[in-house]
């Protein structure tokens, strides 16, 4: 009975960082953290604003317990207010605003009313405080000795449809609180981020004779056409270096797969198969993973970039794979669970592990798609419709924690970040 | 004692197998905090961008329908799809015939850009795709009817050009189509 019990511990601590194994981490043993707010200069509404961004923030690191209420204190006074002795972590924040107009921030995280953390934070224009708010809780985060959230930091890039033939390019925070139309007027779709600085960016204008890819560098305003393709032109994914995109075209109506280079301008067609087959995503610098019918459903497939050889499946449940992307060893997809001409139907997100059989389902309910695994892999952000309202969700796999963002208006079409 | 090795496995098994009434075995860490002040490195000052990026405004649909032009588009008729489908029903066999000697006669100096559109069921690149399969479906149905092929261009507009937003059969019905437009 001992050797059974030892085994089944063992087996239990080997699968304990698989992603793929949902970790149910008790509410109640994680610590708990208060905020305190000391602000001296902004109105009353801006400071409810940046408090409750933080909270937020500190909810979605998901490693503490997280008190909501709003406490006033003074930043310098050597005890937490009477209401928060108990609290194991005390983050105490002042808000400033200098001669210039730009948010100052000193933040000091208290732990038995004695410093732990500090740190002081600036930016010139105030309304992006929510970027100074995901800083400060990637900052803690790493304080804390968690996994990067490196992805709390960037930017969404994603395209609002807003009428029929009509979207505008939208870059937001990860929870949407900061919204700000780049490309306005006309149908353009499928943003893609072109290099991880997030400078710059690929997106697919349905404006032109045929389907046109252009680049637009934030900075500069300034864009240009990429290339233009009969039927399809859409930028799947870039390389971690910048320098190569995989495109899809459909030069003689036939959607294939093509790598370009961004420095030569060549492309070399991966796929040739005479169906269907989309949304390439890179797996390292030698292999591709992408999106055919090729077994008459769509389904999710790889392949070596340099060489001839065959495709392999790579999901071997659900009968309608149509999007996926990919980190490591994992894979998410989005699986079709009902195929119904008349009535709702329902897409899930699966997460699937190359090198084990485990299999989890990631969402439950409405049309979840267009998966995309963060930089660090932490998280996996999706789109998200559902009784007609459309969101961007994020999902952290390894706290088992989703959390979603609704768009005002509109509804999101494709999403890059 | 086989029952409860048996048990066991079982519970293990329901454990490691995702199922929803488990209660995983979590290590779960003890948060140790640091608790001295001296231990505190100085207080640095990170300065968060706040470039906006510029806003650029871009609105150049390809357009220059001339009235006569829009007339003899009108008269093109949309071709409906069933749900999943790519054929030409039999019941639109005629519209195919009909956009075809239009294409042929009144609009043979123009070129054609055949609209495909889908569902609301997708917004990724394989719904795209299927929108695509329906206009090079229409496309060869026209080279069949004797229409040039360099006189056609494609493209898929997804679930993002629908005619309906009811979320009805009926209206469903009438997003899974290809539409004509006449280019100069």
């Amino acid at each position: 009975m001992k050797i059974l019990i030892s085994f089944l511990i063992a087996v239990t601590i080997s699968f304990a960082s698989d992603a793929t194994i949902e970790v149910i981490k008790k509410v109640d043993s994680l610590p708990s953290l208060a905020v305190e707010d000391a602000s001296v200069s902004f109105s009353n509404k801006f400071k409810m604003k940046f408090f409750r961004s933080l909270v937020a923030d500190m909810n979605v690191i998901s490693l503490f317990n997280v008190d909501r209420s709003h406490r006033t204190v003074d930043y310098d006074a050597s005890e937490v207010v009477y209401e928060n002795k108990d609290i194991d972590y005390v983050l105490r924040y002042k808000l400033r605003k200098d001669d210039s107009g730009a948010l100052n921030i000193e933040l000091k995280i208290l732990n038995k009313n004695n410093i732990v953390f500090n740190k002081n934070y600036k930016v010139n224009n105030p309304k992006i405080y929510m970027f100074v708010s995901h800083t400060i809780a990637y900052d803690i985060n790493k304080y804390m000795g968690e996994p990067s959230v490196e992805w709390m930091k960037r930017k969404v890039i994603f395209s609002r449809v807003v009428a029929p033939k009509k979207s505008e390019l939208v870059i937001a925070d990860y929870t949407l609180t900061y919204q700000h139309v780049v490309v306005k007027g006309g149908f353009n779709i499928f943003p893609k981020w072109a290099n991880k600085a997030q400078d710059s960016f690929y997106y697919t204008s349905l404006d032109e004779k045929k389907p046109t890819l252009k680049y637009v560098n934030i900075r500069t305003a300034k864009s240009k056409v990429i290339k233009s393709s009969d039927g399809m032109m859409i930028c799947s994914d870039v390389s971690d270096n910048g320098k190569k995109l995989l495109l899809t075209m459909a030069p003689k109506g036939q959607p294939d797969i093509y790598l370009y280079d961004v420095n030569t301008r060549k492309t070399k067609r991966l796929t040739k198969y005479g169906g269907i087959d989309v949304s390439g995503q890179f797996v390292g610098k030698e292999k591709i993973v992408f999106v055919s019918d090729r077994l008459g459903h769509p389904n999710i497939f790889s392949k070596e970039i340099n060489s001839h050889g065959g495709v392999e499946q790579m999901v071997h449940y659900g009968k309608s794979n149509a999007a996926c992307s990919a980190f490591g060893e994992y894979i998410v997809y989005k699986a079709r669970e009902s195929s119904n001409a008349f009535s709702r139907n329902t897409f899930n997100l699966h997460l699937i592990s190359t090198e084990t059989d485990f299999i989890r389902r990631l969402t439950a309910v409405g049309v979840n798609e267009f998966p995309r695994f963060s930089v660090d892999g932490d998280a996996i952000i999706f789109i998200k419709n559902y009784k007609a309202q459309s969101s961007i969700g994020i999902i952290r796999l390894n706290h088992n924690k989703n959390y979603l963002f609704p768009l005002k208006y509109g509804k999101v079409q494709s999403m890059d970040w | 004692m086989n029952s409860i090795v048996i048990s066991s496995v079982v519970t293990a098994l329901l454990v490691l197998s995702g199922c929803s009434d488990k209660e995983p075995v979590v290590e779960e860490k003890q948060e140790i905090a640091e608790s001295t002040v001296e231990r505190v490195a100085p207080v640095e000052t990170e300065t968060v961008p706040s470039d906006e990026a510029s806003v650029m405004s871009e609105d150049r649909r390809y357009s220059s329908a001339s009235s006569s032009m829009s007339s003899i588009e009108d008269g093109m008729e949309t071709i409906y799809f069933d749900f999943d489908k790519f054929h030409i029903r039999a019941d639109m066999q005629n519209r195919v015939t009909n956009d075809a000697s239009i294409a042929n006669g009144a609009a043979s100096k123009y070129s054609l850009k055949l609209e495909g559109n889908c569902d609301e069921w997708g917004s990724d690149e394989y719904n795209f795709a299927l929108g695509l399969r329906r206009s090079n479906t229409v496309k060869k149905s026209l080279l069949a009817e004797g229409v040039e092929a360099n006189r056609i261009t494609m493209v898929s507009y997804g679930e993002s050009n629908p005619m309906c937003t009811l979320k009805t059969e009926d209206c469903w019905a009438k997003n899974r189509r290809v539409d004509f437009k006449l280019l100069p």
